[in-house]
């Protein structure tokens, strides 16, 4: 019986690995989050805060094999700046300390995000994991680096445990809600007068696979994931039929806040993107990790825009 | 056909052949007006090729016979290019919301320049197989509904036609450049162009560099200059420059389009290149650390040094301003400029300029890292290489704009 135990389990994509774990053989799924869930699911649900003891002491007693930390998306938009820096932090300690005392676990999967490289004026135009991270993004990126650094540490301290940190792209699709597809999918869409960003994206189907695809197959190590290709994002809304509104610095953060009021809370990495744009190198992903997405950049715009059908069932 | 002959038919053949040579309005004219435009169409196709580039518009400070000579330059590197194509077979590449793609395949290939993967971003296939402001529409069509990939580093080959058309107004016609030693440049893998640097911050000669490749090897290559970090910064030219095939001056780009066998065009004078008063031009300044050195033994890449004559006189630096500077910091507040370079023409003088490659420093021991000293002593002894180079350039020429 393989145990697993998946953290941000109220995400869309936690809920739906948890599905498609549910649906294979021989596996028992145990689920965290603080939040609720959205997605339905049937595997044990526990209502807890990563970064309280309580939860610790969870994961001792359920004894897992793999740990899928999904749990590390921005939320200071939903749980303010403070209490977001702490959840991720302290709950990265408490987690990953948890995880080097229980001698049951082979294999961490931990979601990085592309956010932990920044994106600036002075970050290099195509990012790999061996290059050295600059200074640009906010609280956020250190929080991530922060986050990977304590997994890097405990796979060192303890033989049993290895490690595989996904640097996720954006991901983009029909049905999920992050705010920069929130973003991208508005009939008018505020863009910064002057600049062109070039972004990567990844499907959300792809987004689920390669977690199912290192869950069974733990390769230890760093990886950037994202579609094949890459794209201005003057080309996203041109797929998207979406008109961008050119504003000057001032008005393009006024705009932003208003977008924020209805409801999509872009955050300073997101709005660092936005100006600066980033572009993974993703070659580890397809030869050391063994893992290529079934949709490029472009597909996944055009199906996330509903102009296609991407010919699988999400 | 003669004039009686077209009288003779009735109006809707005349039609029918309006229709076959797109005659505008003329569905409005009566029969005999159709005779008329008809018979002047068909006339004026029998003298069109003596006259199908237009008249010249004058240019101050150009003469009259280096346009003629420049008209003689374009038509060659036409037929060059015309070539690269074949035109009697249509790419058959068709987008995922059905939009067909209509282009000349590459030869030997079975793609046109935008859907073939064999040297996508290296070799500068025209689109259409030909340069011109007529090809714009078919460029504007596959722009806008975005048919193509752009490369990792932004490059857009659509935009990057456009602008190798627009530039060569200036390659041609202004700055006049001749190029020699162009079979040092290598037509396939890695090679890294290292030349001086001028132009009082406008680069003027990483437009020309780039466009003496393009225009004189045998089959066009792209050359990726790079670019300082300011460029991501100002509005609209942190998208264009990547656009037009610019890159970012960082080890990783770099390596990553070495690797790639790209060729890289880098200017290690950095800024103190274009910051020397005009009176010291061509007092080619140190390498920099001589980075590119560390960069070409690491990746196992040949450095070919140039020689760029002409850059350093179109806007003639008087002296640097901190002033200026500070204002330029008020506005982009991001920026670290410390000092600008003063010039007083707003237009670039009509100087002659010169480009001569020298032949190819290959790397002492590929894939080593090389220790400090032997980098700077690599990188002075290339700085020589470009210093005497110009200085026999310079012996050679009169004045600047003869």
């Amino acid at each position: 019986m393989r145990r697993i135990l998946v953290t941000g389990a109220a995400t869309r994509t936690g809920g739906r690995l948890i599905q498609n774990l549910e649906r294979t053989f021989d596996t028992k799924v145990f689920a965290v989050d603080d939040l609720d869930p959205i997605e339905d699911f049937s595997s044990p649900f526990e209502r807890l805060s990563i970064d309280q003891l309580a939860f610790a002491r969870f994961l001792l007693d359920v004894k897992p094999h793999t740990v899928v930390h999904l749990q590390t998306v921005d939320r200071s938009a939903l749980l303010g700046a403070t209490r977001a820096h702490e959840e991720s932090t302290v709950g990265a300690q408490a987690l990953f300390g948890a995880i080097g005392r229980c001698t049951t676990v082979r294999h961490v999967v931990v979601k990085s995000d592309g956010a932990v490289y920044g994106a600036g004026p002075r970050s290099p135009s195509i990012l790999s994991t061996d290059s050295k991270p600059r200074r640009a993004g906010g609280r956020y990126q250190r929080d991530l680096e922060q986050m990977e650094t304590f997994v890097r540490e405990i796979a060192e301290q303890h033989d049993h445990v290895d490690y595989t940190i996904l640097r996720l792209a954006p991901i983009f699709g029909p049905t999920i809600r992050n705010p920069l597809s929130a973003y991208l999918t508005l009939p008018g869409v505020p863009t910064l007068l002057g600049f062109d960003p070039r972004l990567q994206l990844i499907s959300e189907r792809d987004a689920l696979d390669v977690f199912l695809h290192s869950i069974d197959n733990p390769v230890p190590g760093t990886f950037n994931v994202a579609g094949k290709g890459q794209l201005y994002l003057s080309r996203i809304l041109r797929l998207g039929r979406r008109v961008p509104q050119p504003l000057p610095k001032r008005a393009f953060h006024a705009a932003l806040r208003g977008v924020a009021r209805s409801g999509i809370p872009l955050e300073k990495h997101t709005i660092a993107l936005l100006k600066h744009g980033r572009v993974m190198d993703t070659s580890g992903m397809e030869d050391t990790l063994g893992f290529s997405p079934f949709l490029t950049c472009r597909q996944t715009t055009m199906v996330a825009y509903g102009r296609a059908s991407a010919g699988i069932e999400l | 056909m003669s004039y009686d002959e077209l009288s003779s038919l009735t109006k809707a053949e005349l039609l029918d052949r309006a229709r076959a040579i797109d005659l505008r309005g003329r569905s409005k004219m009566t029969k005999a007006e159709l005779v008329a435009a008809l018979f002047a169409a068909e006339s004026e196709e029998d003298t069109a090729p003596e006259e199908e580039s237009g008249p010249m518009i004058p240019i101050p400070g150009v003469s009259q016979e280096d346009r003629v000579e420049a008209r003689a330059r374009r038509t060659e590197l036409y037929d060059r290019l015309a070539d690269l194509v074949d035109q009697s077979r249509l790419c058959e590449w068709r987008s995922i919301e059905g939009h067909g793609c209509g282009l000349p395949v590459v030869r030997e290939d079975d793609a046109c320049a935008l859907h073939t993967d064999r040297n996508r971003y290296d070799a500068a296939v025209p689109i259409t197989g030909r340069l011109g402001f007529d090809t714009w529409p078919t460029l504007f069509r596959h722009l806008h509904l975005a048919t193509y990939d752009i490369d990792a580093i932004g490059l857009d080959p659509v935009l990057h036609e456009m602008a190798w058309h627009v530039f060569n107004g200036l390659y041609y016609d202004y700055f006049r450049v001749d190029v020699d030693g162009i079979e040092n440049i290598p037509m396939d893998g890695a090679a890294m162009i290292v030349a001086n640097h001028g132009g009082a911050a406008l680069p003027y000669d990483a437009a020309m560099l780039a466009l003496a490749v393009l225009n004189e090897a045998p089959t066009p290559r792209r050359v990726r200059v790079s670019a300082t970090e300011i460029y991501n910064m100002l509005p609209w030219v942190s998208h264009m420059y990547r656009k037009v095939g610019a890159v970012y001056a960082t080890h990783e780009d770099a390596r990553h389009l070495l690797e790639r066998g790209a060729m890289l065009g880098v200017f290690p004078e950095g800024e103190s290149g274009f910051m020397k008063p005009v009176w010291q031009a061509y007092h080619v300044q140190r390498f920099g650390r001589g980075g590119f050195v560390q960069l070409a033994e690491q990746t196992g890449t040949p450095i070919v040094p140039v020689a760029i004559l002409g850059a350093e006189e179109v806007h003639p630096t008087l002296g640097v301003s901190r002033r200026l500077a500070q204002l330029v910091r008020f506005i982009f507040p991001q920026q670290r400029v410390e000092e600008i370079a003063v010039f007083l023409n707003p237009v670039p003088l009509p100087v002659r300029w010169r480009i001569r490659f020298l032949p190819p420093v290959m790397p002492e021991n590929p894939g080593v890292e090389p220790d400090p000293l032997r980098m700077l002593e690599r990188s002075e002894d290339i700085r020589r290489s470009v210093q005497s180079a110009l200085d026999t350039l310079l012996a050679a020429r009169g004045t600047a704009f003869s």
